[in-house]
């Protein structure tokens, strides 16, 4: 909100000493930042920065209230015009408790313009004036002392006025020239022919003011801000109105506003009073609340006097009845954000300044608790996948649903994902699996020339269920480009569906992963976290013992079918050897060539031999002959 | 003297040494040895003919010719092997020899996200204070985002302007923040808090907010949420433990300052700057000359938030903090555009990612 610094100085005269940067600080030190500085109009104006709670700050008279209360420096006095209620010239009626109190007046305007200095004052706050005083008047109170107020062509208006909720089917053409269609849950000013305003937001155009405009009603009421807020919300039509009534405005200034306006009107355009009188009244002020010695120190941090609380919350408007030990405060008919014991509390810690405020270690009750095994095991994936060369990745969790049909299990409708308002189709159901935002990712990163690209994301994937997505935390992957080729001792080649199997393994996956193709030379996987090994709950695993014989390693060169399981060899050959001494059984090397027999192709297998003693060679010869024997028994041959 | 030869023999000798200095390897020294001091055929072969068929008169004086003209081509011969030999062992040894400016092979080179890395180095940072980590699924019920934390039921964070909602479950929304993790952490310990002493907790994650894709802004992003309660807990432990976690997080000269502010579930509220760790609070393009950067937002726990979860406010208080990890990673890397974080180039990864 703007705030001028000549206007703020008007009512609290002790900040013209101060200069913009020490206002700007004194302002934050309140809860109020200043986002910025601009000169308009011959001086400073201020951007502060005004929190949803504080209603009562929007407005230079409430900014300069904090300042006088900080400060300990008197307000400007505000000095209305002495207007006397009469019988009403208009019948005002009252239909919803929504609005206790609506004070108004009628006048009869003469000659002149709104004065060049507040044309210049509403100017610098960038509010445009109208040159219509009415207008005017009404706009340099709402950002002088932050009540809003209307003003009425009293001759357009027919018969009775009433505050009443809409009926449904009405409409109401507001000042923005838009027509509104109403709903009974918004409050209105109307008269005999339907509503003339949404009450606390905007006047209506039928009977706004113009340069045609003789006599004026006005309307300086008090609404609760609920409904205003929804009103605002549902026409989307946010106003300086409808932020300050919707923040809650101050109802005691409901007739110091409409006394206000009727001398700013008989003073700028020689304007005379036809009557003032004043329909409903005040709603009661809030009940006292109870601030106690204790709480305060607890909050503060260090015991303060409640005879000094007492003396700031008086500062800040508050009425203050110290009994005791505890102090019973009221808050002023502005501050609608006072509520609670710790609301007062605050408010005497704001006052003092936060940097008075102790620094201290919260000491620890109980045991601190271990960080949970399922994050744990997240942190050392990735920790381990970075290691390997894989970069994390952040994707976002909604995706569009072609992606994601392409790779959620089939069992998961995208339906009980799919997003009610997404920002748009590509961003609308939250993903069923990490391998569409990967691939995206890996493709882009291509396109961008890299030679390789290896990634990876640990983040939660969504799966329906009836009582809505359950979450699940996956570990995606996926590789592909060039490995290699870039120093003299690495050759070149592609990455294959193998390299990823290698990844799978190192992380502990059990058996082959689910491997997908994801483009030209691109693989990936998806694995569920929760069957991936956790670190064991032993500090130390238990001792494994192992033999320091030395190893026999002998090779068997075979010849089998194209079509031969390296599992179902591996598993025959085990099978016909001691397991106690078998210590390794594997294919090495693979070779296909044109030579060999047609369908065949030649394993190199690798047995791996050890005991608790040293071996003999006609032993070790036995069990490699049994060995072949056993891949024989599979259509292998011993390759010549 | 040179009458007595024959004339290629002496024009050969007078060849011999550019002959000589032109072998290059060894087998050159080798052929060029048999040319001339070979067994047969050779120069040196043809004039010892030579001698044998001489008159008996000649024969002294041509043989120490003959001779000295052999020495001469035997001892230039053998010095050139050892010089061709010396060469080629330089060169062997010279083969042998690693060059360590040559490029190695690379173990492969990968990083951790730098939002990632930022969070797990909060983490380490609160873990000596006894906090640990607190998690929650991101698609949330309205009352654990909104209702479990005194935010009034018309806020406006509410409307579908601001929060994505699920089309098929119209009571369930993507978090717009961790602070639904203070709910179902406060409901679950709340029965046994006595016995555990209060709690304290870090719950990093991420949230969602309807916000178009622009240099500042993205529809999801990371918060770090930090709560505490116990016995008597105020303001004081809120800046005793932001002193000394931002303090290891920014280094020891670091300064906070806390001001009041506004947020529906704590009271009191403040905003914490830090001394701008950029320019040590000189004052920079990045403090805007102030000195100070907006870190974070905390306060009290709201009574109402302890009561939804059945803590009782007489008894327990403890203080919140919320900080935006994006917003952090940005101001200290100068990372000029927010979606580089989410457009994954492995060069900006590595670059900003490190190993940890
Ligand atoms: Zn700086």
């Amino acid at each position: 909100m703007w705030i001028e610094r000549k206007g703020l100085a008007q009512e609290i005269p002790a900040v013209a000493a101060l200069e913009t940067r020490q206002l700007s600080e004194l302002l934050a030190s309140l809860g109020f930042p200043v986002d910025g500085v601009a000169s308009r109009e011959g001086g400073d104006v201020l951007d502060v920065d005004i929190t949803a709670n504080r209603g009562d700050a929007m407005s230079h008279r409430g900014m300069a209230r904090e300042l006088a209360a900080r400060l300990q420096q008197p307000l400007a006095s505000m000095v209305p015009p002495t207007v006397v209620d009469g019988p009403p010239v208009v019948e005002v009626r009252l239909e919803s408790p929504a609005c206790p109190v609506y004070s108004t007046a009628i006048l009869q305007l003469g000659s002149g313009v709104t004065p060049a200095e507040v044309q210049s004052f509403l100017l610098a706050l960038e509010a445009t004036p109208k040159r219509l005083p009415a207008v005017d008047a009404s706009n340099d109170l709402l950002h002088r002392y932050g009540h809003p107020t209307h003003a009425f062509d009293a001759d357009r208006i027919r018969g009775t006025v009433s505050v009443r909720w809409a009926q449904a089917g009405e409409t109401l053409v507001t000042l923005d020239g838009v027509e509104r269609k109403l709903v009974e849950q918004d409050l209105v000013i109307a008269d005999e022919s339907g509503p003339i305003a949404l009450a606390g937001v905007m006047g209506g155009d039928r009977t706004k003011v113009t340069e045609a405009t003789t006599r004026v009603l006005l309307e300086s009421a008090w609404f609760e801000p609920k409904p205003v807020k929804a009103t605002a919300r549902r026409h989307s039509l946010h106003t300086d109105a409808s932020h300050r009534f919707g923040r809650g405005a101050d109802p005691c200034l409901a007739m110091v506003a409409r006394d206000l306006l009727v001398g700013r009107l008989q003073a700028w355009c020689q304007a005379t009073l036809v009557g003032a009188w004043t329909a409903g009244a005040v709603p009661a002020t809030a009940k006292s609340v109870p601030l106690t010695g204790a709480l305060l120190a607890r909050i503060a941090g260090e015991p303060l006097p409640l005879a000094e609380a007492a003396e700031a919350l008086r500062r800040l408007g508050c009425a203050t009845d110290l009994d005791g030990g505890t102090l019973q405060v009221t808050p002023p008919s502005w501050r609608h954000d006072l509520a609670i014991p710790e609301d007062f509390a605050e408010e005497v810690l704001r006052l003092r300044g936060y940097e008075h405020i102790p620094s201290v270690l919260p000491p620890l009750e109980g045991p601190p608790e271990p960080l949970s095994p399922a994050y744990l095991q997240r942190q050392r994936l990735a920790r381990r996948l970075s290691q390997l060369g894989f970069h994390q990745t952040v994707t976002y969790g909604f995706i569009s649903p072609e992606a994601d049909a392409a790779f959620a299990a089939a069992e998961n409708g995208a339906e009980g994902r799919a997003l009610a308002n997404p920002l748009g189709q590509e961003y609308s159901v939250m993903r069923g699996s990490l391998l569409p935002s990967l691939q995206a990712m890996a493709h882009q990163n291509l396109r961008q020339g890299a030679r390789e690209v290896r990634l990876f994301e640990l983040a939660p994937v969504y799966h329906s269920g009836p009582a809505g997505p359950v979450e699940r935390f996956r570990l995606g992957m996926v590789w592909g480009g060039t490995l290699g080729g870039e120093d003299y001792l690495s050759p070149a080649r592609a990455v294959r569906e193998a390299d990823l199997m290698g990844v799978a393994k190192d992380l502990g996956w059990e058996g082959v992963p689910p491997l997908r193709a994801l483009g030209e030379g691109l693989f990936g996987f998806e694995l569920p976290i929760e069957r991936l090994p956790r670190e064991g709950s032993r500090v130390i695993p238990a001792f494994q013992p192992f033999s320091r014989f030395p190893s026999v390693e002998r090779d068997l060169s075979l010849l089998v079918d194209l079509g031969q399981s390296h599992e179902a060899l591996t598993s025959a050959m085990r099978a016909a050897l001691p397991v106690d001494v078998l210590q390794d059984l594997r294919c090495v090397d693979v070779f296909r060539h044109k030579s060999l027999p047609e369908g065949r192709q030649a394993w190199l297998m690798r047995l791996r031999f050890q005991a608790g003693r040293t071996l003999v060679g006609e032993e070790v010869d036995g069990w490699v002959s049994a060995a072949l024997a056993a891949a024989e028994s599979l259509g292998a041959r011993l390759r010549a | 003297m040179d009458q007595l030869l024959p004339v290629e023999i002496v024009e050969a000798g007078h060849a011999f040494p550019q002959a000589l200095f032109a072998c290059a390897d060894l087998d050159a020294l080798l052929r060029l040895k048999g040319a001339y001091v070979g067994r047969d055929g050779s120069h040196a072969a043809q004039l010892m003919e030579l001698l044998k068929a001489a008159p008996k008169e000649q024969k002294r004086e041509l043989g120490a010719a003959i001779n000295a003209l052999k020495q001469q081509w035997e001892e230039g011969l053998k010095g050139r092997q050892l010089e061709l030999e010396a060469a080629k062992k330089r060169l062997a040894s010279q083969a042998d020899r690693w060059d360590p400016t040559l490029p190695p092979p690379m173990p492969a080179q990968g990083a951790l996200h730098p939002l990632n890395r930022l969070m797990d180095r909060l983490v380490d940072v609160f873990r000596p204070l006894g906090f640990h980590v607190e998690e929650g699924p991101e698609v949330e019920t309205e009352a654990h985002n909104f209702d479990g934390l005194n935010i009034p039921e018309d806020h406006p964070a509410k409307a579908s302007s601001d929060t994505f909602y699920l089309a098929a479950h119209p009571e369930l929304l993507l978090r717009t923040h961790t602070s639904p993790v203070q709910v179902r952490t406060l409901l679950r310990v709340a029965p046994e808090l006595g016995k555990r002493g209060g709690i304290r907790f870090l719950a990093p994650g991420r949230v969602y907010r309807k916000d178009e894709i622009d240099p500042t802004h993205s529809p999801m992003f990371h918060q770090v949420e930090g709560m505490l309660v116990g016995h008597g807990i105020g303001m004081q432990h809120l800046k005793g433990t932001l002193d000394y976690a931002l303090r290891a997080l920014f280094g020891p000269e670091t300064e906070i300052r806390l001001r009041p502010s506004y947020f529906p579930f704590v009271e009191p509220g403040c905003e914490v700057d830090v001394s701008c760790p950029l320019c040590g609070a000189k004052g920079c393009r990045v403090c805007k000359g102030s000195g100070w950067v907006e870190i974070l937002g905390a306060g009290l726990i709201h009574p109402n938030v302890l009561k939804y979860a059945g803590i009782d406010p007489a008894e327990w208080s403890g203080w919140a903090f919320g900080m935006g990890v994006e917003r952090m990673a940005m101001m200290l890397s100068q990372t000029p555009d927010l979606r580089l974080f989410f457009e994954n180039d492995q060069r900006f990864l590595r670059a900003m990612g490190g190993l940890d």
